[in-house]
């Protein structure tokens, strides 16, 4: 029995997978708090699709996947801005807009230029058969993310909690605005292997979302955030070779799961507590118009 | 260097003190084409209260904007103490007080963390709060009267103590200039009366305060001066002699409920005719001179703590 369940662990590839699957489920859940507080959900899921055609080019010219994906993702981030600054429609239009249209191209350019990546990878991930050269950027791309983060986070909040104060008192707001897209992107870029771009965005905003339900204080947020997020992502990889099944598909189920029971049991902002304060309120109510009737 | 510097001091009488606020012909467009403000002017010297009135839309928060250096004005100028507001905003000189719609009441932060951001300008680069922030912070709590509810998560807290908590933000920035947005909204009258009572003694400290309110019955009993705009400033000076019917009539034109109330209505009432001026909230009521009666100090609490004492 627990032969059969070391087994995994024994083999280098299985490893290496649930190593960077941890990794990444970390670096996506530190910035999945500031993500769920700013309401960049869309916006997350946009530049996760907008990162293929980056990806499929970097393939195509033998360079690194994160280059690509990331010149690609920052591209698209700047014409959303730039439409959306120059006319009338609301941002959520603007933004499905250009991802859809990101994601086509890159759709395009890989069925008409096959490489050595095919579309399923993209859109679904394979971290089983993650190369030791895209564990090297992912390795890079998180360890710059996590540090830029734990210098930042506290001008970040200023920034997402009050941008007129944040100017006030002479933090640069326009550059934070951009080095969180900047973030966005390269965690979208380096989660694509684990999860495939349609999943990233779960990894963006479940363990977020989940840790939001549990306290009223962002320090604490940040570390239950990024406690899901690594063991969601860590055991989740684990699960996928029992399941023989997608190791993104079981990461992110596991992610709602978490995010699910938390959701009914959370003992301040839970469903259960929402309910008996309504009832409690209910058995209050009729007393009172029974009183003035 | 710094022998350059200290030569011929005496030579030089030193340059008469910038205004507080100086807004020259500051006009905004914004990219739709819109135009919220034009050739807008005035200026404030320190030690001010300024009450800003207009109806939605004329251009308060545009010019709150500019004066935050949110938006660049297509033409004209806004310094603060004679500096662009790049460099003002570098140094933390204006503290802003927003409107209560404006902030997110369920983001996770205490009422402690809301306040000690008034700090972070000061701070290091890590931002961690010295012992020094930390009095500050602490102080500006008593001032506003709400210390014992520094580790509330600030959606727990009644509008007024709301209110409280961010001006205990403005004062710990110790910043010389302070916005505040309709700091009256949705506050009852004993805050209104301690949210006055506070700007007035920090007036004595020589601090510099615009604030924007629909209150218009409020503005003749704390404002020295007043802005009223309507797409540009209609009426800028001292609150006896410009914040009159005439001054008020034109920027807010129709907008405003205009009651005429005949003497013979109000027992006693020595004047012909009482002009009630309201802009949804505290309504401003006139005599048939047209002008607002003269500044009164109320009956207030004393303050509960007298200004900047130490702990």
């Amino acid at each position: 029995m627990i032969d059969a369940l070391l087994q995994p662990l024994q083999s280098e590839f299985m490893l290496k997978a649930i190593g960077v699957s941890a990794l990444i489920g970390l670096t996506c859940a530190a910035l999945s708090c500031f993500v769920t507080l700013k309401g960049w959900s869309l916006m997350g899921d946009a530049l996760s699709h907008a990162v293929v055609p980056g990806v499929a080019i970097a393939y195509a010219a033998k360079l690194p996947f994160a280059l690509g994906a990331f010149a690609s993702g920052m591209l698209a981030a700047g014409v959303m801005g730039f439409v959306k600054d120059r006319t009338r429609l609301r941002e959520d239009a603007v933004i499905g807009i250009v991802f859809t249209t990101f994601f086509a191209l890159g759709v395009l350019l890989i069925s008409l230029y096959p490489s050595n990546i095919n579309l399923k990878t993209i859109v679904f991930g394979n971290i089983l058969g993650i190369a030791d050269a895209d564990i090297v950027q992912v390795l890079i791309i998180s360890a710059v993310t996590l540090a830029v983060l734990a210098f930042k986070w506290k001008d970040l909040v200023i920034f997402l909690f009050d941008p007129s104060h944040a100017r006030a008192v002479g933090l640069p707001t326009r550059f934070l605005h951009a080095l969180l897209l900047t973030l966005l992107a390269a965690t979208a870029v380096a989660s694509l292997q684990a999860v495939g771009a349609c999943l990233v965005v779960a990894m963006l905003v479940t363990p977020g979302a989940t840790a939001y339900l549990l306290t009223d204080r962002f320090g604490a947020m940040m570390l239950i955030a990024m406690t899901v997020g690594t063991l969601t992502a860590a055991v989740g990889a684990y699960a996928s070779y029992f399941l023989n099944g997608s190791t993104g598909g079981c990461i992110v189920v596991l992610q709602t799961g978490v995010f699910a029971v938390t959701l009914a049991v959370a003992p301040k902002h839970g469903l259960i507590t929402a309910h008996r304060s309504r009832v409690v309120a209910g058995r209050a109510a009729p007393a009172l118009s029974g009183g003035a009737a | 260097m710094a022998s350059s510097l200290r030569t011929n001091p005496a030579n030089t009488p030193p340059p008469p003190p910038s205004p507080a606020i100086d807004v020259r012909g500051v006009t905004v467009a914004y990219t739709n084409g819109h135009v919220a403000l034009r050739d807008a002017t005035f200026s404030l010297d320190g030690g001010t209260i300024c009450g800003l009135v207009g109806v939605n839309g004329s251009g308060k928060s545009t010019l709150f904007k500019a004066i935050m250096g949110f938006v660049k004005p297509a033409a004209g100028s806004v310094r603060i103490n004679g500096q662009p507001v790049g460099a003002a905003h570098k140094k933390a000189s204006v503290a802003y007080v927003p409107q209560s719609e404006d902030v997110d009441w369920a983001f996770p932060v205490s009422v402690w963390d809301v306040v000690l951001m008034g700090r972070y300008g000061a701070m290091n680069l890590l931002r961690i709060p010295r012992q020094s922030d930390k009095r500050l912070a602490a102080e500006a709590l008593e001032q506003v009267g709400v210390a014992d509810l520094r580790s509330r998560q600030i959606g727990e807290l009644s509008g007024g103590q709301r209110k409280r908590v961010f001006l205990a933000r403005a004062l710990a920035q110790q910043a010389k200039i302070i916005l505040l947005d309709e700091p009256f909204t949705g506050v009852d009258v004993q805050t209104e009366e301690a949210i006055i009572a506070l700007l007035d003694r920090m007036r004595d400290q020589g601090c510099t305060m615009l604030v924007s309110t629909h209150n218009l019955g409020s503005v003749p009993r704390f404002c020295d001066r007043v802005v009223i705009i309507n797409r540009t400033v209609v009426a800028a000076g001292p609150t006896a002699t410009t914040f009159t019917r005439d001054n008020l009539a034109l920027a807010f034109g129709g907008a405003l409920r205009r009651l005429r109330v005949d003497h013979t209505d109000v027992p006693g009432a020595t004047s012909h005719e009482l002009t009630v001026l309201t802009d949804d909230e505290g309504a401003l009521i006139l005599g048939d001179d047209g002008l607002p009666p003269p500044r009164t100090t109320p009956d207030r609490p004393a303050p509960t703590a007298p200004p900047g004492a130490g702990a």
